[in-house]
This record gives C-alpha cells, structure tokens and sequence, in this order.
C-alpha cells in the first residue's frame, strides 16, 4: 500500500513540475495585470527546445554537455527519496544527508557546466552559484540537524510529532521552518536571492550558468529547474508540514501544499525586490543562524 | 602655448556656460557656440582648420573629448594634444581614405575583417573582461560594452556605441529645406518633438518668422507630452533593474495608456511629423484635459506604490552615484544633471516657456534614486505644464499665420530644447535653401561619458540598474 502511494506520488509530482512552475507564473502574471501565458507553458517550452538542435560552445568540454543530464538525475534521485506520504515505505533509502549531497552535487555540477561553457557570463554564474552554496550548506545542515537530533536518524520524516516531546520544539519547529524557507529560496534561485525571469544577463546567478545551452541540453536544465522546485518545496512540507492519518490523504495534501507553495511563490516574487547581490551574505548567514539557534533549542540545550 | 581658441572656450566653461555644439564643416571651421543661462545670451567660437589639424579642447573641456573623436573620424582633422584618438564612429571596415562628411564622399566597397575597435582595458591579475553586446537578450539598441571588472566589481567600461552607421547628418545634407523634416522627426523616437522644434525655430528664426502663440501652445503641450511619454519608459525600466515587476508592468502599462492617447491627439504614438516649421500639429483642449485626468488616475496609485517600497529604496539609494564636480567636468544635462545638484534646464532659456516653467527639480545624492525622484516629479511639472497651456489654447485664436520661405534661404543658426535627455541642440547651415551642414548635439551624447564614470566601483549585478537610471538613448548618438 505505502508502495504503491509513494510511487503514484513519484510519477505524479515528477510529471507536474512544469505545471507547478506555470501556476507562479500566472500568480505572477495576474498579480502585474497581465493575462499571461497558460499555466501548462513550462510543457510546450521544453517540448519546443527538445525539438531544435543542440549545440555547444566551440571550447566547451563532456562536462558541458553532461550537467543537465546530471541534475536532472540528481534531483530525480531527490524526489524518489522523499518519503511523499510522510511515511516511507518498509526499507525506503530516505537518508538525510544522501539528499544534502545529491543537492550539492547538482549544484556544483551547474556551476561547473557554467564554467565549462568557457564565457565570461557562465563563469560569473559559477562563481555566484558556488558562493551561494557555501551559505546554504551550512543552513540546510543546521535544519537537517534539528530533524537528526529529535528522531536520533537522519531520515527524511515528519519532525512535528517527535518535537512534542522536547520542550522548546515548538520554537525549534518554527524557527527551522523559517531557515528552511529562506534558503530555498535561495537555492531555488527565487526572489530576493536571483530572479528567474530576467533577460538582464549581468545580474543573473542561475540563468547565467545555463545561459549558453539551447536544444536538448536547454530542455533538460528548464526541466531540472521546475523540478527543483517540486523537490525542495516537497521535502519541506514533508519535514514540517501536517499530517493526516491516511497515506493517500497525505499525498493528496501535499499536492494541495505544492500548488499552494507555487502560488505564495508568485505572490512573494511579485512583492519583492531581488537583494544586491552584496547583502546575500547577510541573508544566508541570518538563514544559517536562525537554522543553529533550532539546532540548539531542538536539543534542548536552551531552557527557555 | 594655448591659442585664442583654446582660451576662449575654456573662459565660457570657466564663466558656467553651458556648450551648445561644436561642430565642424567641410569648409574646414570650427565653431563652438555656447549659452549663458543667467541672460541667454549665444557667444560664438571660431577658428579655421589649417594643415587638417587644430588644438585639442579635450584636456581642459572633457566634454568636447567625444566631438573631437567624432570630428577625427568624420572628417579626418586631427586633434593634436588630444588624449585618446581612438576611432569612435569609424569601423575597421571603412577604407582609410573613406571621411564621410567630407564633401563628394563616395560610397567605398567596405573592407571584409572584424569590425571591434581597439578597447580600453585593465590588466592585471584576477581582472576579466566581459563584453556585452551589441546584441543584448532584451529589445534595446544595440551598444558594446567592455568591462574590466575585479571579481564583481567594476573597474572600467568602455561604451562603444554608434554601431548602426544611420549617416544622419550626411544624409541631411543638400536637401531641400522641405525634406528635411522627415530626417529629423526620425533621428530619435525618444526625442523627435526636441529635434523636431528645434528644425522647426531654425528655419523660422532664419526666416524671421514669429510663430503664432496658439502655435507656441501647442508646441510646450508636445514637448511635455513627449517628456511623459520618455520619463514614463524610463521609470517602467528602472524597477525591472531590480526585478520589481509589479512596478514594471504597471508603468509599461501605463505608458502604453499615454501612447494610445497621443495617437488619439496628434495621429502618432512617437509624435512624428508634429512639428514643422511655420505650424505645429494641434489638439482640441478638452481631449488633452481627458487624456491627462486618464494618465493622472493611474499615475497617483503608482506613485504610491514605488514611493513606499523599501526593498526598491534600498537597491536606489547610493548605487551609481555621481557627483556635481563630474557633471561640470563631462558637461552632462538632463535628469542625470540635476539629480546631482545642477539647477539648468534648458527650459529656463528657452522664450515658449515664459510663464509656464516654474524653476527646475533637483535632488542632490547623484545616485539612482535620486534620478528616479527627479523624474517622478518631472512628470508631475509636465502634467501641470501641458494643463496651464490646455487651458490658455481657449483664450488664444487658432489662426495660423502665414509662413513663407524664401527660396534662397541662407544662412547659420544654432537651437535648443530640453528633450526628455536633457539640453539638444542642432548647429543648421543653409546655403540658398539647401542644407550645407547639420550637426545635432543630443542629450544623450553628452551623458554617455558619465555613465561609464559612474558605474565604476558598483557592483557589476548593478549596472542595468545604473544604466537604466540614464537611459540613454543609442540612435540619439548614432551617427
């Protein structure tokens, strides 16, 4: 039964990642007064890119042309991983820190395919995209922390229940959930961090790594891009969402959550203006450090 | 040793006035002329070229630097004592010998080979160069950009703009004073009710013509409503520079509003073809009062909208700035201007707006913020502007008077306006009713220098926001 769930949620949420990326975009559409294109764009995008040529720049090398096909598998990994109903079927590998370095995989990946595509704009995404990295990492492991130090295993699982028993968990919860939030935003490479629909080549991070693939290569990086989103923002409502008694009643919770997710998404991108590009720091570091101050309440070495 | 012409114009600058044109012509003179803003009053320059060269204004005028490259390449004079001869209009395609603006150019076969010039870069460790363009990834014109930058931050830009070789002022050349309209209404979309107005009172001044003042009305409407028009873009520009979409859209969309209107008012979205010399294009009073109160409905909302947010503030403020010292120094006008303190505005010295000007809008910081303020209430003095003169159009009888050329018309003059860019001027000579020589000094042309000053040490993220904080225009220079 729970195989069944989780599979039926792999294929689902897999297959709806671009829909997931449409609904941002109508909300932000609407949101600036336009009509917009339809939330299934992402799906007509990709298909129209599979179908052109694929080309790569005369000095790129394997690298260039293996990244997006490496992200793509890493993040598919991801998701499969997830325990989609919040509970993993028997033998399930849904290790914490699996995800933590297939997530860090993926990245230097991208940043190595921008540098691989030997121009100035791939290289400076790479140097933005690593140095982003090095404030996320520290902040997703404080919040893996918090899960690792309550249930005492780095599984992938809802940590509400187990926080009851520890006595500042309420604020554990929270403020991990706060961290949580902030650096997918930057992983995602969303608003305040970067901003996905810019056409404005100096000031992207993302965009800028990717920026010299067209074709196959394109379609696989857009498609590695929707489902980033479906897997970072699953992995949280996993972590710290509710959860109903029933397994399909989670999966189809966690669909509503997603849409949900995409929908506030486009909300907090239209009301925001991205960050300069030297504040980021400050952003990830208070990210980070909200993340350690759960870690220490989560473990009860705070007694407030 | 410096000769009378060097001490001459470098007196005007010292004296605050401000440089109208510099402009040389195929009969070997060179001119500057140059406006006092405190009694309007024109004071000429001249000197003869003599053994195709002349003394260099540019260490002492920065500003003229640019017309002095300008004039090398066009015309094949040589600056001497001037600091950077390097070609600003001319491409390694056109034969050595090709000097456009001199008379009986014949069109050459251009040469096959790669059409960079020789940039101005940093060397050193841990400098990359970047270029940028011309071909951007948005709908822009085209404009090579080099950056030296040390990791993110910017070190040096070299603008190589003039990609587009449009040959404005050779094709306006020995047309007939009927022909020349249609050129000028299209040297520049952002500005073509400037350039327009300012063919227009040449050949009128030329002629000793007085234009009616109904007509006088309804050029102010029209400069103002393309100062709107330029300010509303401008402003939809400078939040997408951040990503501020909601802002962006809003104001494009509310451009697009104004557009829709002057196509209803005048027949054009751009304004073309409105101004000619002798009679203007005219709107009925009550439709521009309607297009103004549609415009004002949407305008205050926004305001509101851009005033009060924070994170927008934030990326403005202190990025991109300039100083007061620079704008003297590069000569720059406009918004640029007096968003870092200058008080001109070409409109203080210019006769139409006698009694509907009301003092410039400054701000002091130089910085983007400042620009977007001063441009936020720049269009609010338009509104007002186009409104006072809607309201006299009623009391001033629409009769044109009669306007006649003479046939052989001749002569040199030399007009102003504030565009939406700032101070253009045009330098038109007339010989028997054609066109011997016609130099446009645009706005943009004068600000294109700052720029590059003041995107150094910002963030490289930074320069779209910087950029689009000029907005300079590229077919405003294009030679």
């Amino acid at each position: 039964m729970l195989w069944l769930v989780q599979f039926s949620g792999i294929a689902l949420l897999f297959a709806g990642s671009p829909l997931l990326w449409g609904v941002t975009q109508s909300v932000k559409a609407h949101l600036q007064g336009r009509r917009g294109p339809s939330v299934w764009q992402m799906y007509r995008v990709i298909a129209k890119n599979l179908e052109k040529e694929t080309t790569a720049p005369e000095f790129s090398s394997l690298i260039f042309r293996l990244a997006p096909s490496v992200s793509m598998t890493a993040l598919t990994v991801v998701l499969i991983m997830i325990p989609l109903s919040g509970q993993a079927p028997q033998g399930w590998p849904d290790d914490l820190l699996t995800v933590f370095f297939l997530l860090a995989l993926e990245r230097f990946w991208v940043g190595l395919s921008g540098l691989d595509s030997a121009g100035t704009f791939g290289g400076l995404g790479a140097s933005r995209t690593s140095t982003i990295g090095t404030g996320i990492e520290p902040a997703l492991l404080a919040t893996f922390g918090v899960l690792w130090k309550v249930s005492g295993a780095t599984a992938i699982e809802p940590v509400s229940a187990s926080l009851k028993a520890v006595p500042t968990g309420v604020f554990a919860w929270s403020l991990a959930a706060i961290s949580f939030a902030l650096i997918v935003l930057a992983e995602l490479g969303r608003m305040p961090v970067d901003n996905p629909d810019t056409h404005l080549e100096l000031t992207m991070i993302h965009e800028a790594t990717i920026l010299e693939n067209n074709g196959r290569l394109l379609a696989l990086s857009q498609f590695a891009m929707t489902l980033k989103l479906t897997v970072m923002t699953a992995l949280g409502w996993v972590i710290f969402g509710p959860h109903l008694a029933s397994a399909w009643a989670n999966l189809g919770l966690m669909l509503v959550e997603l849409t949900g997710t995409s929908a506030a998404l486009g909300w907090i991108e239209s009301r925001f203006t991205k960050i300069r590009y030297f504040q980021l720091p400050t952003y990830l570091s208070i990210a980070a450090g909200i993340g350690m101050l759960a870690f220490a309440l989560s473990s009860g070495g705070f007694n407030l | 040793m410096p000769d009378s012409w060097q001490l001459t114009n470098r007196d005007h600058k010292a004296a605050h006035h401000e440089l109208l044109t510099l402009t040389a012509s195929s009969d070997c003179s060179l001119r500057t002329v140059w406006l006092n803003p405190s009694d309007n009053q024109l004071s000429v320059a001249e000197m003869k070229i003599a053994e195709e060269s002349f003394p260099s204004l540019a260490v002492h005028l920065p500003e003229t630097a640019w017309d002095e490259r300008e004039i090398h390449d066009m015309f094949g004079w040589i600056p001497t004592g001037h600091p950077d001869l390097r070609p600003l209009i001319r491409t390694p395609r056109w034969p050595e010998t090709y000097l456009p603006l001199r008379k009986n150019q014949q069109t050459p076969r251009w040469l096959e080979v790669e059409p960079d010039l020789p940039a101005l870069k940093v060397e050193g460790d841990g400098v990359t160069i970047m270029k940028v363009g011309p071909t951007h990834a948005g709908i822009i014109e085209s404009g090579h950009f080099i950056f030296s930058l040390i990791g993110e931050n910017i070190l040096h830009l070299d603008a190589h703009l003039f990609q587009n070789h449009r040959g404005v002022e050779a094709l306006l050349e020995d047309k007939t004073i009927d022909k020349v309209a249609p050129i000028v209404t299209r040297i520049c979309a952002a500005d073509t009710v400037s350039n327009q107005t300012n063919w227009a009172s040449a050949v009128e001044r030329l002629v000793g013509f007085t234009p009616a003042p109904g007509t006088v009305l309804q050029r102010i409407i029209l400069l103002e409503a393309e100062r709107i028009l330029s300010h509303l873009n401008d402003l939809a520009q400078i939040p997408a520079g951040v990503g501020f979409q909601v802002a962006h859209q809003r104001a494009l969309a509310m451009k697009e509003s104004w557009q829709r209107s002057l196509e209803l008012l005048y027949g054009h979205r751009f304004l073309f073809d409105t101004v000619h010399p002798g009679w203007t294009r005219s709107a009925p009073a009550d439709l521009l009062l309607d297009s103004l109160a549609n415009l004002h409905r949407q305008w205050v909302p926004w305001r509101q909208l851009v005033v009060g947010h924070h994170g927008f503030a934030d990326r403005m403020s202190g990025v991109g700035r300039t100083t007061l010292a620079q704008i003297d120094r590069f000569g720059a006008q406009g918004v640029a201007a007096r968003a870092a303190g200058k008080t001109f505005d070409a409109r203080q010295s210019t006769a139409y707006y006698e009694g509907f000007f009301n003092g410039s809008v400054t701000r002091s910081a130089g910085d983007v913020q400042a620009r977007f303020d001063v441009r936020l209430d720049e269009v609010e003095a338009s509104l007002q502007i186009i409104e006072s003169a809607a309201g006299q159009l009623e009391i001033e009888s629409p009769t044109e008077l009669e306007f006649l050329v003479p046939k052989d018309l001749s002569g040199r003059i030399v007009t102003f306006t504030e565009s939406p860019h700032g101070l253009n001027s045009h330098d038109v000579t007339l010989v028997n009713g054609i066109v011997f020589r016609y130099h446009i000094r645009s706005a943009t042309f004068r600000n294109w220098p700052l720029l590059a000053q003041a995107v150094a040490d910002n963030a490289v993220a930074d320069f779209p926001l910087i950029n689009k904080s000029f907005e300079l225009c590229y077919s405003c220079t294009d030679r």
